[in-house]
């Protein structure tokens, strides 16, 4: 339950910061040299509305499996993109957040990310397990 | 299935506030970009001859080709490099640096470097050498 709410506000969060300034996220995606600038923008303006719905999806149980997979997903393009970024020697920052934080550089993000990959793994088999009997 | 049918939905929901962003937000990326100090071609062009290219790239890829005129000048080989930028560099002139694309970040780090060192009009071409390749 606790694993399940923190995951839906950092999604909330992440989106809301981004939706309030896609051209910057836009930047963000381009300087991870992986896209042309107009794949850069379609995610700039997509991505940040799917983190918000699939964070308010889960915080509200409804279509959960769902939501879930699409959190797993994300989380999974989103720490390739970061190791691929390591791997090359990109000085660059994560974009995580918008510029709600400081720069935080690629190896933090990238460990809070594994780490929010096993929160999701939590509430994916919390989901499957079928509800105890009170009382 | 359940979670893939749910998933599916979520991705056409999410399309709706994209599309109101792609066509309202103050803030919506240009199809084109289009970054601070970034220059297009056609501008430095009627600039004339008063320009100074600079190729941040690689040597190996401004071996193989290169603006015409064009200094390497490479982050990497920056103390090497930097002596020969300024015996050709002039005070009055425009200087123009370039990386190979749109997606390269070579050209904004070298011109933030050359403004550190006292060179202030810095510019950076759009779209780099792939968009000088596709017109000249």
């Amino acid at each position: 339950m606790f694993i399940r709410i923190v995951l839906s506000f950092l999604f909330i969060f992440a989106g809301a910061t981004k939706a309030y300034d896609p051209s910057e996220f836009a930047r963000e995606i381009a300087r991870y040299q992986l896209v042309p600038w107009t794949v850069s923008v379609l995610g700039a303006i997509y991505l940040p509305w799917l983190e918000m719905l699939t964070g308010i999806l889960l915080l509200l149980k409804r279509f959960e499996r769902g939501a879930l997979l699409i959190v797993t997903v994300l989380l999974l393009v989103f720490s390739g993109a970061l190791a691929s970024a390591m791997v090359r020697g990109l000085n660059i920052d994560c974009g995580c957040f918008g510029r709600a934080f400081a720069a935080t550089g690629t190896l933090t993000p990238l460990i809070r990310n594994l780490v929010l990959l096993t929160c999701a793994s939590v509430v994916w088999v919390d989901g499957q397990q079928p509800p105890q009997n009170e009382g | 299935m359940k979670a893939v049918r749910q998933a599916l939905a979520i991705l056409s929901l999410a399309l709706i506030p994209s599309a109101i962003t792609a066509a309202f937000h103050p803030r919506r990326p240009g199809w084109t970009e289009v970054r601070r100090g970034e220059v297009s071609l056609e501008t430095v062009r009627n600039w004339g001859s008063s320009v100074l290219w600079v190729d941040a790239r690689p040597a190996e890829e401004y071996q193989v080709g290169h603006v015409p005129g064009a200094i390497k000048l490479s982050l990497e080989n920056w103390d090497t490099d930097l002596p020969k930028f300024l015996d050709q560099w002039k005070p009055d002139q425009k200087v123009v640096v370039y990386c190979s694309s749109t997606s390269c970040e070579l050209s904004h780090e070298v011109a933030e470097r050359l403004k550190q060192n006292g060179v202030s009009t810095v510019f950076v071409l759009q779209g780099g050498w792939e968009t000088w390749k596709g017109r000249k």
